[in-house]
């Protein structure tokens, strides 16, 4: 089997786990009352008094098929309904709160995957030696420590102490001209980018001030996986015979490290780039809740309803069923990208 | 697996992380189980409500005094370690917390467990189309980020659940009309007692719902509180994951001499897997069922720090520390002023799911089949 067929393959068989994550959705509205299925829909005031005209409209309280087709229709048509919370509808907002997000998600995963490959092959190398147990014991700290915990004490030490880091997305002077002065062109979204393409360095400096925290805080809790991955796998490869093999021809250790054994220690890494990405969306939702970073995990956060309100039932869902995708098309990138690397997965 | 036991507690005693572990959790165990002890409820209907000493917003430092009466007459006099928004009583908290940890981490556990067990044996012993459809379900909930779809499932979970006497009692017959066929008439035991039990519950069942309708009268509400719902959402996000485990070590299983010799001396199908199969799979799923517990807790926290976990003022260390954070906030004199409302609950989370993970790693480190035994 070529590559190009494996793709095709795998897209294919992927189409109908998609499937099942919006049936999936469907399924969870269907909890709900028609009263409260009826929100999906409504934007304004005047259809609040009107629920009933809303439910008729679409077809609210017919049987759970022809609901189904009214639903997959809209969502076909990018309407997920609309969010209270973000005032718009979901995929407008889900749209406009992405680059933050997507910025704190730039800054954090290079640090984790390279970081964590970096740790986990010197802890497999210097196996069972004191910095073995240190990188292990520091990696299980990492993976049992609360990410909202975390985050609470790094504001604490780094911003309430020493007034160092400070928490939200730019300051109240970069935000006043980002925002408010009328001066500025947001081509990207991204304040790191739009500052350079602004000119306007300081909005830059300000934006990497007030994402220090948040990285630490996502690359804690997510190296662990990673680092523990890439150990175990390094120490099998170190355990086979084509090592031997090469020590045995002479090859210094660095030789063999670098060459022999890490490069097929990290094709069993790379399934767990899978994980990663499930981990950040979930670290996301609580690592903005934590330092009020207006991307979309805050916004879900906020639709589920915090503090006793009510829940924003369309920001959710949408916010779910993005998760899901998300997800779905992560993995199905590594096993992709597995079968470039490893001939066995496409041959075999 | 007696001797896989042994064998674990051999190793465990070299590894002194594992040991580590056992203390943690050992401790944590006896605070649940000391929890009226050591804190004695303030209104015992309701223990696990944390009692207020007034409304003041204020956070005081531990060792203030008591100020009301009533709390007083119940034979409290401090606040050992202070009181967060609203003048709860941290400590109350922290020790009763330990319960509502251990009965969310081992409920679900538990149930996800369970699950997984009667689901993934289905799966893999019997294969065919129930194996595929349980399979490609399974797909769908692990395409979610856990944290996620739990989110989705507590604000779309009713509170008030109708229990319908009459479609309980429908599921039970199913199980047990089957059971008695096999009883009275042995040759019909096995996959037909189940088609057989199975048509003659259909054949009652139709008419009941729709020739009497649903009587009122068998029908009682279960009133769920925001922690039921977490929980309930959890062990549904957790399930899939033991019913893989499970499947796959069946169909490792499935194939060993010792099952095929049970087979041909005429064992049933149930035999063969409760007597021969599963005692041989569970191993590697109670381990990560021990490594599951520490993540639980930290899921339900999460879920409680956003503000859709336990209802208010339940003795929770996830909620307890999203009270304070407002406090951190503010604190801009001197942040660690109230230190106490988030350093104290956050080192008992972190303390009860460090322990469960230094058992989990220990475990899997000697039960990692590459790397033991050397």
């Amino acid at each position: 089997m070529g590559l190009a067929e494996f793709v095709v393959r795998r897209i294919i068989l992927v189409l109908p786990t998609l499937m099942g994550v919006v049936l999936l959705i469907f399924a969870v509205t269907q909890l709900f009352t028609p009263e409260q299925r009826a929100t999906l829909y409504i934007t304004s005031e005047k259809q609040m008094r009107d629920i009933d005209a809303v439910i008729a409209q679409y077809r609210l309280r017919d049987p759970v098929f022809v609901q189904f087709v009214g639903w997959f229709g809209q969502l076909l048509q990018g309407n997920l309904g609309y969010s209270r919370t973000g005032n718009g509808p979901v995929l407008s907002v889900l749209l406009r709160k992405m680059p933050a997000t997507v910025e704190l998600v730039l800054f954090s995963v290079p640090i984790v995957i390279l970081l964590g490959i970096y740790l986990g092959i010197y802890s497999a190398v210097n196996r069972d030696k004191p910095v073995d147990h240190v990188t292990r014991t520091v990696s299980i700290i990492g993976y049992s420590l609360p990410t909202f915990w975390l985050g609470i004490m790094l504001i604490a030490i780094f911003f309430s102490g020493l007034g160092l880091f400070p928490p939200e997305r730019l300051g109240s002077q970069a935000f006043q001209y980002v925002y408010l002065s009328g001066k500025w062109n947001p081509y990207s979204g991204l304040m790191i980018i739009d500052g350079f393409l602004n000119g306007q360095l300081w909005i830059v400096v300000d934006a990497l001030k007030h994402l220090v925290l948040p990285t630490i805080t996502l690359v804690t809790i997510q190296i662990a996986l990673i680092l523990r991955v890439m150990r175990s796998s390094m120490l099998e490869s170190l355990g086979k015979g084509y090592i031997t093999t090469a020590k045995s021809k002479g090859l210094t250790d660095k030789e063999v490290i670098n060459k022999h054994a890490r490069r097929n220690a990290l094709i069993p890494t790379m399934t767990v780039a899978g994980l990663l990405t499930a981990g950040l969306l979930t670290g996301v939702t609580i690592t903005e809740t934590v330092f009020n970073i207006d991307g979309i995990g805050r916004w879900a956060a906020t639709a589920a309803g915090g503090g006793g309100t009510v829940p924003d039932v369309p920001a959710v869902l949408g916010f779910s069923l993005f998760a899901g995708i998300v997800y779905v098309v992560a993995n199905l990138v590594v096993d992709i990208l597995y079968a470039y690397v490893d001939p066995r997965i496409r041959l075999g | 697996m007696l001797d896989e036991f042994k064998f674990t507690l051999k190793r465990m005693r070299k590894s002194p992380l594992s040991i580590v572990g056992i203390v943690i959790v050992s401790f944590f165990v006896v605070i649940a189980i000391l929890a009226p002890v050591l804190a004695p409820p303030v209104d015992p209907r309701d223990p696990y409500a944390i009692f207020h000493d007034g409304y003041g917003p204020t956070p005081r430092p531990p060792g203030s005094p008591i100020l009301d009466s009533f709390i007083l007459s119940t034979g409290w006099k401090v606040h050992y370690f202070g009181t967060a928004e609203g003048q709860l009583d941290i400590y109350y908290g922290c020790i009763w917390g330990a319960r509502t940890a251990f009965r969310i981490g081992v409920l679900v556990v538990a149930i996800s467990l369970v699950a997984g067990l009667v689901l993934g044996s289905i799966s893999g012993y019997f294969g065919g189309v129930i194996d595929e459809i349980l399979m490609r379900f399974t797909d769908i909930i692990l395409a979610f980020p856990g944290l996620i779809l739990a989110m989705a499932l507590v604000i779309a979970l009713p509170r008030l659940w109708p229990i319908e006497f009459g479609v309980i009692g429908i599921v039970a017959a199913s199980f047990i009309v089957p059971m008695v066929i096999g009883f009275f008439y042995p040759k019909l035991r096995g996959k037909r007692a189940v088609i057989l039990g199975f048509a003659i519950v259909v054949a009652f069942a139709i008419p009941y719902v729709y020739v009497l309708g649903s009587p009122p009268i068998y029908t009682i509400a279960l009133d769920l509180n925001s922690l039921d719902k977490v929980l309930i959402a959890l062990a549904l996000v957790g399930w899939p994951g033991y019913t893989r485990v499970i499947r796959g070590e069946i169909l490792r299983i499935k194939q060993e001499d010792y099952v095929e010799a049970a087979r041909a001396i005429g064992a049933s199908d149930i035999r063969i897997i409760v007597r021969h199969i599963l005692p041989n799979a569970i191993y590697p799923v109670v381990i990560m069922a021990s490594l599951d517990i520490g993540s639980t807790v930290l899921l339900a926290a999460a879920l409680s720090f956003l503000g859709i976990g336990s209802p208010l003022g339940y003795s929770d260390w996830g909620q307890m520390i999203s009270y304070a954070r407002n406090w951190v906030w503010t604190g801009f004199e001197n942040p660690w002023q109230f230190w106490y409302t988030f350093i104290i609950p956050g080192v008992f989370i972190f303390i009860f799911v460090l322990g469960w993970n230094l058992l989990g790693d220990a475990f899997r480190d000697i039960l990692d089949p590459t790397l033991r035994r050397k």
